[in-house]
């Protein structure tokens, strides 16, 4: 079937052409790249093999920006998390107004990254609205807002991503919850459980495959965190994450592209050792729970 | 089943405390864009201050607005078109075309779908300045016209579609691509719908890449736009939140209309594996 054959492939061609073209070959550029000290408006560039990764390491920049990430994501996760289950759970069965709910829990998931920053900006500042409420409840906050200061601004981010992303995930649990037969529950409550043993035998490990799903694009995702820091901080009071290191070094004033590179390769293992671990974690047999 | 509805007043403050809290940011950037321009954003401000549409108008005539407006929509209507016709194209080889160098093909949309594109915007901008697209709409539209994802969606959509259809038309001697945009076409409309809703949004939404592959005022998008507004000199918050609310209003009103599509855009990627 010559063919049918052929027209598979010209079929195909957009995804192999923009498949080579901006994924491979980047990919492969940029790793080159990471062993030279390539930059925008240098004459030329040499082989430095495994220097610009040896300096990276001893980078205090970067050193700051990975810990800022894990900080993020070992932050955030285990929230949004555990919040979007919730919401999953309260959502879970069809009540009067359910749709409502529903719907603008998930509204911050389709708003623009940029504008929620921008909004969060004006309520984190100084004198604004969180500042007020923290007063209200006898807390000080910090004297030029949130996000001037190095001890809140990485952490107000993190509220505000979680704020952001649970109507997401509970989105992606709820189909999860869906997908559980009714007769489960009703045996269960024949045999006399109550509505905890219900969650913790039934619910949790039906959920296991939605909950792998979940924690691994939550944190391919939250790795890669960069716009919120960009609008918000710029990177200062200890929020500069590893995109944002790489966009840093790599696109502003010195344009290092072969440094920025190989920043990017770092994360790009990191990011592809969590998913694997993640993966080994949750697909084992028997409950973690 | 008749359940225990001891709970149920908890179970309501619980769900109006979380709709009062995902709600509020978005109500107080409707607030602040229609304040007076020159009052400050105190609470008492917020509270009292009169309701006006200048800071909109003010967008329109004084700033650039109109084109960053223009700019978005264009690029999300070529990228989603493209979507449209290349992710059901490729979706379709590989629904219904099974041979080694298709599976080769389906892995590479699988790897992709697992790599971190942020890691990619070195050699990106590298790629659009050799290219000399760097600056251009090109530099935001080739890059995205096909994505894994959508082709996931539509393959999974096509693989529930019996093939009986193609094959009768092919009998009556129907040439490929005849039977592909005129029967298959057709019948993968609710996926296609579902499919450039959430291109459209994506894209509608990108900040990163639009970013760093443009610099000049006619080809910047909405959110570039209004995240470097702020650099310019003190924070004119009316003028900013009524941009933001441009940005967003549009989005608003799509969801409202098609929940549904979106939703179920959502759930496909998690369902599949």
């Amino acid at each position: 079937m010559r063919s049918s054959k052929a027209t598979a492939f010209v079929l195909a061609l957009p995804w192999i052409v923009t498949f080579g073209i901006f994924w491979l070959f980047p990919l492969l550029y940029s790793f080159a790249i990471g062993f030279t000290d390539y930059q925008l408006l240098a004459r030329d560039y040499h082989w430095v093999g495994l220097a610009n990764y040896v300096n990276l390491f001893s980078d205090p920049a970067f050193l700051a920006a990975i810990k800022n990430t894990f900080i993020f994501v070992g932050g955030t996760i285990p929230f949004t998390t555990v919040i979007a289950l919730a919401m999953a759970l309260l959502l879970n069965r069809s009540f009067k107004g359910r749709g409502l709910f529903r719907a603008t829990y998930f509204l911050p998931s389709i708003t623009s990254m940029v504008v929620i920053a921008l909004i969060f900006t004006n309520l984190y500042s100084r004198g604004g609205y969180v500042a007020c409420l923290a007063q209200l409840i006898g807390f000080t906050p910090p004297e030029y807002g949130f996000l001037y200061d190095r001890g809140t601004a990485l952490y107000s981010i993190m509220a505000m991503d979680v704020w952001m992303s649970v109507g997401y995930y509970m989105l992606i649990f709820l189909a999860g919850l869906k997908a559980i037969p009714d007769e489960l529950y009703e045996a269960a409550e024949i045999s006399g459980a109550g509505r905890f043993r219900q969650f913790f035998s039934i619910t949790l490990p039906l959920l296991r495959p939605v909950m792998l799903f979940i924690l691994v694009i939550n944190s391919i995702k939250s790795f890669q965190v960069f716009v919120e820091i960009f609008v918000m901080t710029k990177g200062k009071f200890d929020t500069a994450t590893m995109v944002y290191f790489i966009y840093d070094s790599g696109l502003t004033t010195h344009f290092s592209f072969g440094y920025a590179s190989a920043a990017a390769y770092v994360l790009f293992v990191i990011i592809g050792l969590f998913s694997i671990l993640q993966f080994f974690l949750l697909r084992r047999r028997q409950p973690l729970w | 089943m008749v359940r225990p509805r001891r709970f149920a007043w908890l179970k309501y403050t619980a769900l109006i405390a979380g709709l009062t809290i995902m709600v509020f940011p978005l109500l107080w950037m409707f607030r602040v864009a229609l304040m007076d321009a020159g009052a400050g954003i105190s609470l008492a401000n917020i509270a009292s201050s009169q309701f006006t549409l200048d800071n909109f108008a003010d967008l329109f005539t004084q700033n650039n607005i109109g084109q960053y407006l223009f700019n978005s929509i264009a690029v999300g209507l070529a990228v989603t078109v493209g979507n449209i016709l290349f992710c059901f194209m490729v979706a379709y080889a590989l629904a219904r075309y099974r041979f080694l160098t298709n599976r080769l093909v389906f892995i590479s949309v699988v790897v992709v779908l697992m790599i971190p594109a942020h890691i990619i915007i070195i050699p990106l901008y590298v790629l659009t300045l050799k290219a000399g697209i760097y600056d251009t709409y090109w530099a935001l539209i080739l890059p995205w016209l096909v994505n894994p994802i959508g082709i996931f969606l539509v393959k999974q959509y096509l693989e529930s579609v019996p093939p009986s259809m193609e094959e009768a038309a092919r009998m009556d001697g129907a040439g490929e691509f005849r039977i592909l945009f005129t029967i298959v076409m057709p019948l993968c409309k609710p996926a296609l719908a579902v499919l450039s809703i959430q291109v459209f949004f994506t894209n509608w939404n990108s900040f990163l890449f639009p970013y760093i592959l443009t610099q000049s005022d006619n080809v910047r998008t909405l959110p570039v736009a209004l995240a470097l507004f702020q650099g310019h000199q003190a924070i004119d918050w009316q003028h900013l939140m009524a941009g933001s609310a441009i940005a967003v209003l549009p989005v608003l009103i799509l969801f409202a209309i098609v929940q549904k599509q979106i939703v179920s855009g959502i759930t496909a990627g998690a369902i599949k594996q």
